[in-house]
């Protein structure tokens, strides 16, 4: 009977789902309905030395959010606390809450690709832009819906569009193409190594290419991740950033 | 030699002529010369507070350092190369560096500042920081004690609240700015020193603690023994931040220095980017300054060191200041042009006169017997003494003047004082010594004066004798 009925259901979700259901459910299937819990690890690459940063980190829905730096031992303990509008950061070497001002939202974190945006996704996918699909492409053996993403007139985001590929079936991002305001491709992000994580099926490498910078490029690594932990509010709080382990 | 001595005679026959012909030349020479000191002394003087309190006269660096003022690229402190450096015969010492940009804050100040980790003892032969210690201030306390001292003169209490919050390195300034002469700086100065002494500490290798600009200080509201927080980013994208106890204050001479700059010993501080054993730059004591002894031993250097590694000159290193200063010197070479027109027109206005005036008398000498080649001659040695006495006279008051202002260079205080800082300069003129620039300004007034006797010539030689007799 189950079989039965979602064999039903897929024709249907495949011709009728709209572009920005599309992208909602690719965006929950990362971020998790309501919580994530996530081990990582970034490498940075540059032309002529590379890095890797491990960290931890929290979110709930897309209002919290608090990321702890784990190795390497120079920079551990530092971290990062996103609560609605607003980002923190604590330094434990010089015992410093410092807010990150809105200015700093587009500049690298931790000397990497990503910015500080990015990692605390300021901006919503789903909701800061309008959604259309313009065509269907194979990315490594999958079909993938191609969309593009138009930024909203009144979004405070900081790509003018967006083009995505997500895949067909299970709805993940396997390659986004961002471009600033006057059209220009600014990265590329690529998603691979598909693997079953907490019951679901994810890309655990994401590669983020800069397209002006040469030989550059960083590197996420997702290693353990959990999806809708119960996970309090008031475990993002400045006290909690300098507590969490 | 009769006509040396006759012209000397005419000469004096119109006194009153000759000394203002001759005056206005001497006013000619001496502000030209006075001038040209003042500015080749200032420009001297701010090339060498750049050099000695920051850049050096030669620098060793990672090749896109200067391009590209970033931790990445650094080189390692080779001990190796410093042996091989110091073996040249110009330089005398290597005074290690890494210097990089943090925000400084205390609570809700924050600042971006210029860090500097310096090894302090070797520093000693280059910008010699532990000098440029405030050793007094007139902190609100110290005038306090200087307000309720009975020995202290009104003028003193006034004085002292006009200066509020100032930092001296000297005691020297501290007497200037409070009106005090040298003849009762014995009696008073003692007291003083003791009310507005500051106890400043010094920084060592290996031991946490920072020296920082006096305006930084104050804009910042740190004193000694409070912390300062740096953070910045460091080698490879890793995170810098540190908190370091306030040892020392310092008074740059450069204002835009002396506003962010925090110094840190050079460990700690390559320590604090994550860059241990890594230098930005590696400055060079030289023996001889000279542009060509310079220039010899970058080319001697050059050949020393590894690919990924540069020399850079003071000239380089402080383009903007040798540009501005070429545009003041040029600023000042067109008001010097304008100063010589102005006094050609008068000399050869006195010359036109003269010769207007001595027409008749011309006529009868001609008329008796006196050839006109001769009488050209005297006028000829008539128009060099005048010149002569106008530009002796010139150059001895102004090497009067200049020596004396080398010896004690003017130095602003108060308000003006406070505008010239406010330009980011020394409140200080200082003077050239005299040099070549001496014997260019006598040459163009002596050409002046040359071209001022044609007149007359062409005067003499057209002559029609009866028409110049009935003049």
């Amino acid at each position: 009977m189950l079989i039965l009925l979602s064999a039903m259901a897929l024709p249907v979700l495949g011709q009728d789902i709209s572009p920005k259901e599309i992208v909602r459910k690719a965006d929950e299937k990362f971020n998790g309905e309501k919580t994530s819990t996530a081990v990582m690890a970034m490498t940075i690459v540059r032309p002529t030395w590379e890095r890797t940063i491990e960290f931890k980190n929290w979110t709930s829905g897309r209002e919290y959010a608090l990321t702890l730096i784990t190795a390497p031992a120079k920079d551990k303990g530092q971290s990062f606390l996103k609560r609605q509008n607003e980002m923190w950061s604590w330094n434990p070497t010089i015992s410093r809450l410092i807010k990150l001002p809105p200015s700093m939202m587009s500049q690298g974190w931790m000397g990497s690709d990503y910015t500080n945006d990015d990692i605390l996704k300021e901006s919503s996918v789903v909701n800061d832009y309008d959604h259309s699909i313009i065509g269907e492409e194979e990315l490594d053996g999958r079909m993938c819906y191609k969309i593009k993403l138009v930024a909203k007139e009144d979004a405070a985001v900081i790509w003018g569009h967006q083009i995505r590929w997500i895949d067909k079936k299970d709805f993940l991002f396997l390659k986004s193409e961002l471009y600033d305001e006057d059209a220009y491709l600014v990265r590329t992000e690529t998603g691979s190594e598909i693997k079953i994580m907490d019951d679901r099926l994810i890309p655990t490498r994401i590669e983020l290419i800069p397209t002006e910078e040469e030989d550059q490029m960083t590197i996420i690594e997702i290693k353990e991740i959990e999806f809708n932990a119960p996970i309090e509010e008031s475990f993002f709080s400045q006290q909690n950033m300098k507590r969490v382990r | 030699m009769n006509n040396l001595k006759l012209a000397w005679r005419n000469l004096w026959r119109n006194r009153r002529r000759t000394l203002i012909t001759s005056a206005s030349i001497f006013f000619a020479v001496f502000f030209a010369l006075v001038m040209r000191s003042i500015q080749l002394g200032s420009y001297d003087h701010m090339y060498k507070n750049a050099i000695e309190s920051y850049t050096g006269y030669i620098q060793v660096q990672h090749k896109d350092f200067w391009d590209e003022k970033i931790v990445d690229n650094t080189f390692a402190y080779d001990q190796h190369l410093e042996q091989q450096l110091l073996a040249d015969k110009n330089v005398e010492s290597t005074i290690p560096r890494f210097e990089s940009f943090a925000l400084a804050s205390n609570g809700p100040q924050t600042k971006g500042v210029l860090v500097m980790g310096v090894d302090p003892e070797k520093e000693k032969h280059l910008s010699n920081v532990s000098d440029k210690m405030v050793k007094y201030r007139l902190s609100p306390e110290a005038i306090e004690k200087i307000q309720l001292d009975p020995d202290q003169p009104e003028k003193v209490k006034e004085l002292a609240v006009l200066f509020e919050n100032s930092a001296y390195t000297s005691n020297s300034r501290l007497q200037l700015d409070l009106g005090i002469d040298d003849k009762k700086a014995s009696e008073l100065m003692p007291a003083i020193e003791a009310h507005t002494a500051s106890k400043n500490g010094s920084i060592h290798m290996g031991e946490p603690g920072v020296w920082v600009g006096d305006k930084l200080s104050q804009y910042l509201q740190l004193g000694i023994g409070d912390t300062i927080v740096l953070i910045s980013q460091g080698y490879h994208a890793t995170t810098a931040a540190g908190k370091y106890e306030i040892k020392g204050i310092v008074k740059i001479p450069l204002p835009d220095i002396d506003n962010k700059i925090v110094y840190l010993p050079l460990d700690i501080c390559q320590g604090l980017f994550n860059a241990e054993g890594n230098l930005t730059s590696l400055a060079l004591a030289v023996n001889d300054n000279g542009d060509k002894d310079i220039a010899q031993t970058v080319q001697r250097i050059s050949a020393l060191i590894p690919e990924d590694q540069r020399v850079m000159e003071w000239r380089e290193m402080n383009e903007v200041m040798v540009s501005q200063m070429d545009a003041d010197d040029k600023g000042g070479q067109i008001m010097l042009g304008i100063l010589y027109l102005v006094i050609a027109f008068g000399v050869f206005g006195t010359v036109l006169m003269l010769t207007a005036e001595r027409k008749r008398e011309f006529g009868v000498l001609v008329a008796i017997g006196m050839q006109k080649k001769k009488l050209a001659s005297i006028m000829t040695m008539e128009m060099l003494f005048i010149g002569l006495i106008g530009i002796l006279a010139g150059a001895l008051v102004a090497s009067m003047v200049i020596l004396y202002g080398v010896e004690h260079p003017i130095i602003f205080k108060g308000e003006t004082a406070k505008i010239f800082e406010e330009y980011g300069m020394e409140p200080k003129m200082a003077f050239w010594n005299i040099d070549t620039y001496y014997i260019w300004q006598m040459v163009i007034v002596a050409f002046m004066v040359l071209l001022s006797i044609v007149y007359p010539m062409r005067k003499i030689f057209g002559m029609k004798v009866v028409n110049a007799l009935r003049a």
